[in-house]
């Protein structure tokens, strides 16, 4: 932002101060939006080709090339579409709460640095900010399901709650590791400090577990399937969002979508390096190339999460926190000291040899504490 | 930035109001998150970015969530039946304690060296890394302790859970 208002100053072209100012807040906003917002009308297009290729079918084919123009059917659906509100719904929050619901998911994009030089806002504590942000989306969902006055939303609702409060926690405890090895906050800083030859976090042992933990709580905390509890069709409807029609549904699905994108920028910039990438830091076009491979490796990851979506079942409610309190928490606990080890130790060969070995005694410790335990059968106190 | 300070004292007092006068705990709880965010906005606008941040992910992420299963674990959430405020016409008692503790506040703001020795302009940076060197080595013991307090408060709560298990 900063970078951009000197660039109009320096510029010599005739323009006042307050519009080179306002200029500079609104150029990366609208960048931002319109690059994520059109990743994301695509998105479920991949998403729902994918899908269909995994279930043996064909997808979207009839709008356009390969039914390529399928998201802006949708989207002109969804927005001449009747909007029903019900009768005994809260109607103040039931209109907030898809509005809200976006917010959370885009405030985090401020901090994820798409190209070299090009973050929109460069927080010192930017994966702090990350964190905290995303959080924030559980009490929209509380919101679209209390105020729905219907049984299923609110059940949603609070499944919805429970998953995110109990995934943040290993979430932000295998990030720690990455701020121990980047001694710093701030993304920009956090992508340098993963320079050189498998320099990425996620080649080393602790990165690797802590990029599989944050992955999986991530996927949690955007609720997608094999964690997509709090919108369960099987069992209560469509959960939170049952009695939402129209555009405040499209809302929530933007929000649910852009959140995976979101979660996948923070995962890119915390454990695959980035925009980091061979050609990056070419004099002219660097910017273009570092922007290439952080797209790409976005994609990867969003194409994980599609391909877990179309491969596992969903799981029950006392399976999803079981596992993240009795598996994904010791573990990432136990990965701080394998970091420091890893650290601290004069050699690096011996410390990587050191703390893979403990990651690995503590992973076959947690799979042997957990055999038959952890995904045990549910009994039912209420049911005589 | 004078204008921004204004809009957001306006929307964290109006937080504020709402919270404590809706009638329904609900509503009470989502404008005190409103309040929330307007203090976690007061310290961006500073450019305290961590405690803006740490406000977000304690008050919003955290503390909300846990008054939200609190309400859900009561009855009459719409206020709609029983007698209304406990305090009655005695409102004024709790208004006189408020502007008594907030004098009191204002008072020992001023009176503490905290202004002199914050003054220095020193990087967000700075204040990051000199809170964990100083949380870690001179006040470690306050530190600990209160990671044993909330290790106790944590136990008890599974202990009393349990409690209701065996019951049943």
């Amino acid at each position: 932002m900063d970078a951009i208002f000197q660039l109009l100053q320096n510029s010599g072209a005739p323009m006042p101060e307050w519009l080179a100012l306002a200029l500079a807040i609104l150029l990366p906003i609208v960048i931002v939006m319109g690059l994520f917002l059109t990743v994301f009308a695509f998105l479920t297009w991949v998403e729902r080709k994918a899908l269909g290729r995994i279930q043996n079918r064909r997808g979207p084919n009839r709008v356009g090339p390969v039914g390529l123009f399928q998201p802006v059917a949708d989207g002109l659906k969804l927005l001449i579409k009747e909007d029903i509100v019900p009768g005994a719904a809260d109607r103040v929050v039931h209109f907030l709460a898809p509005v809200l619901v976006v917010v959370p998911a885009f405030l985090v994009l401020t901090v994820v640095p798409v190209a070299k030089g090009f973050v929109p806002v460069d927080l010192n504590i930017g994966v702090l900010f990350a964190l905290a942000v995303s959080t924030a989306s559980v009490l929209a969902v509380f919101m679209a399901g209390w105020a729905s006055r219907n049984k299923f939303s609110l059940l949603g609702a609070m499944r919805g709650v429970a998953q995110v409060v109990s995934y943040e926690v290993p979430m932000v405890l295998a990030a720690v590791v990455v701020l121990m090895a980047a001694g710093t906050l701030s993304s920009i800083g956090i992508v340098e400090a993963q320079r050189g030859w498998c320099g990425w976090f996620v080649c080393k042992p602790w990165g690797l577990v802590a990029f599989v933990i944050f992955q999986t709580c991530a996927m949690a905390e955007v609720a997608r399937t094999p964690f997509d509890l709090p919108e369960a069709e099987s069992e209560i409807v469509a959960g939170y969002h049952t009695e939402y029609s129209g555009f405040k549904f499209a809302l929530f699905q933007m929000g649910e979508y852009v959140a995976a994108i979101t979660m996948g920028g923070v995962t890119v910039t915390l454990f695959l390096g980035g925009y980091l990438g061979p050609g990056c830091d070419l004099p002219r076009i660097g910017w273009l190339v570092s922007a290439g491979w952080f797209f790409a490796k976005l994609g990867l990851v969003v194409v994980i999460n599609i391909w877990a979506r179309g491969t596992w079942p969903r799981v029950r409610v006392d399976q999803l926190l079981a596992f993240a309190w009795k598996v994904l928490l010791p573990l990432s606990l136990i990965n701080i000291p394998a970091m420091a080890l890893w650290y601290f130790l004069p050699n690096r060969l011996i410390g990587w040899i050191a703390s893979a070995a403990l990651l690995a005694v503590a992973l076959v410790g947690l799979t042997r504490l957990n055999a038959g335990r952890a995904f045990e059968k549910r009994s039912y106190r209420f049911i005589s | 930035m004078n204008i921004a300070f204004y809009i957001l004292a306006a929307v964290t007092l109006l937080g504020a109001a709402l919270a404590v006068s809706l009638r329904n705990l609900v509503h009470c709880l989502l404008a005190l998150v409103l309040f929330f965010v307007g203090v976690a906005g007061h310290f961006f606008l500073l450019r305290a970015d961590f405690l803006g941040a740490v406000q977000i992910l304690i008050y919003i992420g955290a503390v909300a969530v846990l008054i939200l299963f609190a309400i859900m674990l009561t009855r009459n959430v719409s206020g709609t039946e029983g007698g209304g405020n406990s305090l009655g016409g005695a409102w004024w008692f709790g208004a006189g304690i408020t502007a008594a503790l907030a004098a009191l506040a204002t008072a020992a703001v001023r009176r503490s060296s905290l202004a002199a020795t914050l003054s220095s302009p020193v990087t967000e940076q700075g204040i990051v890394k000199t809170m964990g060197r100083l949380l870690v080595t001179d006040w470690v013991v306050p530190l600990e302790i209160m990671a044993v307090l909330l290790t106790a408060a944590l136990i008890g709560a599974v202990v009393v859970a349990l409690e209701e298990d065996r019951k049943s």
